[in-house]
């Protein structure tokens, strides 16, 4: 036999592709340019676009009356390769990051990518290997990155956050930020503020100790922790059993970004459920801080005050979702929050006092909350091997995805989701890295729908509805053109008149949406981005969708040039 | 695997492991288990075989005692042309292996879990030519969660 052939060295796979290689720098992103991310619409430089969580822009070129003609500009399709972790779960649920005409975006099993926001062209991307074998409780998802100080920072499955130079795409820092072998990962997108990169736990259903982290931007190093369940003798501690160990996997993860109040430096996290999740009797108490509206000192991660939702939680309502900061006509900082509960929150942001609660949703049975703010659990697994049926199902009357404020209007617009479920207790022991539920639970196949909520968070009113056979899994988006765009699970894409509901424009992508629209402009044109990709925790929102068609795509929209 | 003469399950079970026997391909994680050689300086080696007609890698799986950088060596003892696409953080590395080559791959990896690697030609990956890279080891303490040693399956 004769030699062997050379080979040579393996090779970057994108070398064999049309990627370009790098992107062009753009002007420094810093704390003060995102303290001032309103005044620059063109851009959507972080992840809810201002710190505010209000997902509204001043962009008002695409408006009620031209929304019509809003055509694709440019789709980019991600495409996979090999075997990855949660194959049959993935899900494009970013929120595009556009600075200066360069647009920067996460997908599923590690992928980071940044393009030309004009052209679509891939300028670079980074692949992080993600072990096949990494406890997801919802899909090979990611929500996004943060951009700033030269970097693109991103949170791995396998609980990992990497800096990456935002013109090349190369990485700069890894940190190892949680153990993999306990169930955690890292799907949230980070928070950059001052000089910090702010990341969330997720690992919810395994039994972990939630946190949330802030880490060096330069270094990786981290700066604090900030675990959200007390250990035995901290404040909180109290709503724990004395003498047990459920403190130490008790839950309360950090999976969606916290909002933030710079003169006030808190941050607003929202924590996650209680574990295990349905199986109160061996976590007897409150359950601080879990499903809590959590405010904390940016500097050193001190909790300044919390209000928790759904106390002694047993139907897995976290309280995640964001935390939108808007202000009263009188300058009363508020806060509001919808629940996966159920119910509407506005809380008085600086103490955290309750200013008014109402259901924001029609079919709630678990319980009921009183406008002074009353818990009273009604129906719950509480009885082994007894099925339960409660409304809303465990991916709440609204999930991860975002409300928007239009400043307007003055109304919040929620995607809303009515569906209900059935959990029947069932006692386990925990064992690291398997799920930890205390229960058997199926989600309803029947019997759900969906609307867009246009609700005044001044006095509690829905001004209109509107309505949609499936329930509403993806965030909103509000512009000064007087628009609210709005993904579906079967695919459109909508606008809607923010002030009446009537839906003025559709276009199908092919695959439901359960990501986060951004708008920016590129040279005076104005586009919309949303990535489409149905997938993540399918069977927990709409299993009646369970059998849709999966993708990846980034699709982005603007008014014909001619 | 041990084989029962004039058994026919056990003659199917056997064949599972065979090229167009029982199935068409050869059952995914089949093959044996190897181990990469660490250095001095904690980086790993390894090499990985495609044996003539048999369409699989072997090792079928190679434990890494920990995260970090593996140089592999692959080598294609195969009549036919295959190729890896392996992980590696940044981008998947690439390697086309025609019939009777070798080649070298630099890997890094953080650990622990299991990376699936392939060759991405034809439908190599579903007749056995997929690989398993299994990172050992324990995060590090810091990355820990603060909490008492938990109950592990």
């Amino acid at each position: 036999m004769t030699d062997y052939v050379d080979a040579g060295q393996a090779i970057p796979y994108m070398q064999l592709s049309a990627v370009k290689g790098s992107a062009p720098a753009t002007g420094n992103v810093d704390y003060e340019r995102i303290l001032d991310a309103r005044s620059e619409p063109q851009n959507w430089l972080t992840y809810y676009g201002t710190y505010d969580g209000q997902r509204y822009s001043e962009l008002d070129q695409i408006t009620k009356e031209n929304v019509k003609r809003l055509s694709p500009a440019w789709v980019f399709q991600a495409g996979s390769v090999g075997m990855q972790s949660g194959s049959s779960t993935y899900s494009n649920e970013a929120s595009p990051i556009v600075v200066e005409g360069v647009m920067y975006v996460s997908g599923p099993d590690g992928k980071c990518w940044a393009m030309d926001a004009k052209t679509g062209e891939e300028l670079w991307r980074y692949k992080h290997a993600s072990p096949y074998d990494v406890s997801l409780c919802c899909g090979n998802v990611n929500r996004g990155v943060a951009v700033g100080h030269g970097k693109v920072y991103m949170a791995t499955l396998n609980a990992h956050v990497v800096a990456l130079d935002a013109t090349t795409g190369e990485k700069v820092w890894d940190t190892t930020a949680g153990d993999v072998r306990a169930g955690e990962s890292r799907t949230v997108a980070p928070l950059l503020v001052k000089d910090m990169v702010i990341v969330g736990s997720s690992g919810g259903e395994f039994g972990t100790r939630g946190c949330l982290d802030a880490f060096d931007a330069q270094t990786g190093e981290r700066r604090w922790r900030r675990y959200m369940i007390p250990k035995p003798g901290e404040p909180g501690s109290e709503t724990w059993p004395d003498d047990g160990e459920a403190w130490q996997r008790g839950g309360a993860n950090c999976w969606v970004t916290p909002t933030y109040d710079p003169e006030l430096e808190l941050l607003y996290q929202g924590t996650g459920n209680p574990a295990p999740d349905f199986d109160g009797a061996v976590r007897p108490g409150d359950n601080l801080y879990t499903d809590s509206v959590v405010a904390l000192d940016v500097n050193t991660g001190e909790i300044r005050w919390h209000y928790q939702c759904t106390p002694h939680d047993l139907w897995d309502y976290d309280s995640t979702m964001e935390n939108l900061l808007f202000d009263a006509p009188d300058g009363r900082k508020l806060l509001a929050h919808a629940d996966k509960n159920g119910y509407f929150f506005v809380l008085d942001r600086t103490n955290g006092e309750l200013v008014r609660v109402f259901p924001f949703v029609d079919r709630i049975t678990w319980g009921s909350i009183t406008p002074e703010g009353k818990v009273t659990p009604k129906v719950y697994p509480d009885e082994e091997g007894v099925p339960v049926h409660f409304w809303p199902g465990p991916a709440g009357g609204k999930e991860w995805t975002h409300m928007s404020y239009s400043r307007q209007t003055g109304l919040i617009y929620i995607p809303v989701q009515e569906v209900g479920a059935t959990a029947t207790r069932r006692r386990r022991e925990f064992k690291e890295s398997i799920p930890y539920w205390g229960a058997g639970v199926a989600v309803d196949l029947e019997d759900f729908y969906g609307f867009v909520s246009a609700v005044d968070p001044l006095t509690g009113e829905e001004k209109w509805r509107w309505r949609n056979e499936y329930p509403m899994c993806a965030s909103t988006l509000a512009t000064a053109g007087g628009l609210v765009f709005q993904g579906t699970p079967t695919g459109q894409f909508v606008a809607l008149d923010a002030e009446t509901g009537e839906k003025l424009w559709e276009f199908q992508c092919g695959s439901g949406h359960h990501s986060s629209p951004s708008t920016y402009t590129v040279d005076g044109r104005q586009y919309i981005a949303v990535p489409t990709g149905w997938g993540g925790w399918v069977e927990g929102f709409l299993p009646g969708l369970l059998g849709a068609g999966a993708g990846d795509s980034l699709f982005v929209f603007a008014l014909p040039e001619y | 695997m041990t084989t029962t003469s004039g058994d026919p399950s056990a003659q199917l079970a056997d064949g599972l492991h065979r090229q167009n026997s029982t199935g068409l391909g050869r059952l995914l994680g089949g093959g044996g288990v190897g181990h990469a050689d660490e250095g001095p300086d904690g980086k790993m080696t390894a090499t990985i075989r495609i044996p003539e007609d048999e369409l699989c890698f072997e090792p079928g799986t190679l434990i890494l005692p920990h995260g970090g950088d593996l140089e592999l060596t692959l080598i294609n003892d195969d009549k036919n042309t295959h190729c890896a696409v392996l992980p590696h953080n940044g981008d998947p590395k690439f390697i086309w292996l025609v019939n009777h080559a070798k080649g070298t791959a630099s890997l890094n990896l953080d650990g622990p879990g299991t990376y699936y690697y392939s060759s991405t030609t034809g439908n190599d990956e579903g007749r056995g030519l997929t690989g398993a890279i299994v990172v050992g080891g324990e995060v590090p303490d810091e990355a820990k969660l603060d909490r008492p040693p938990q109950p592990r399956p």
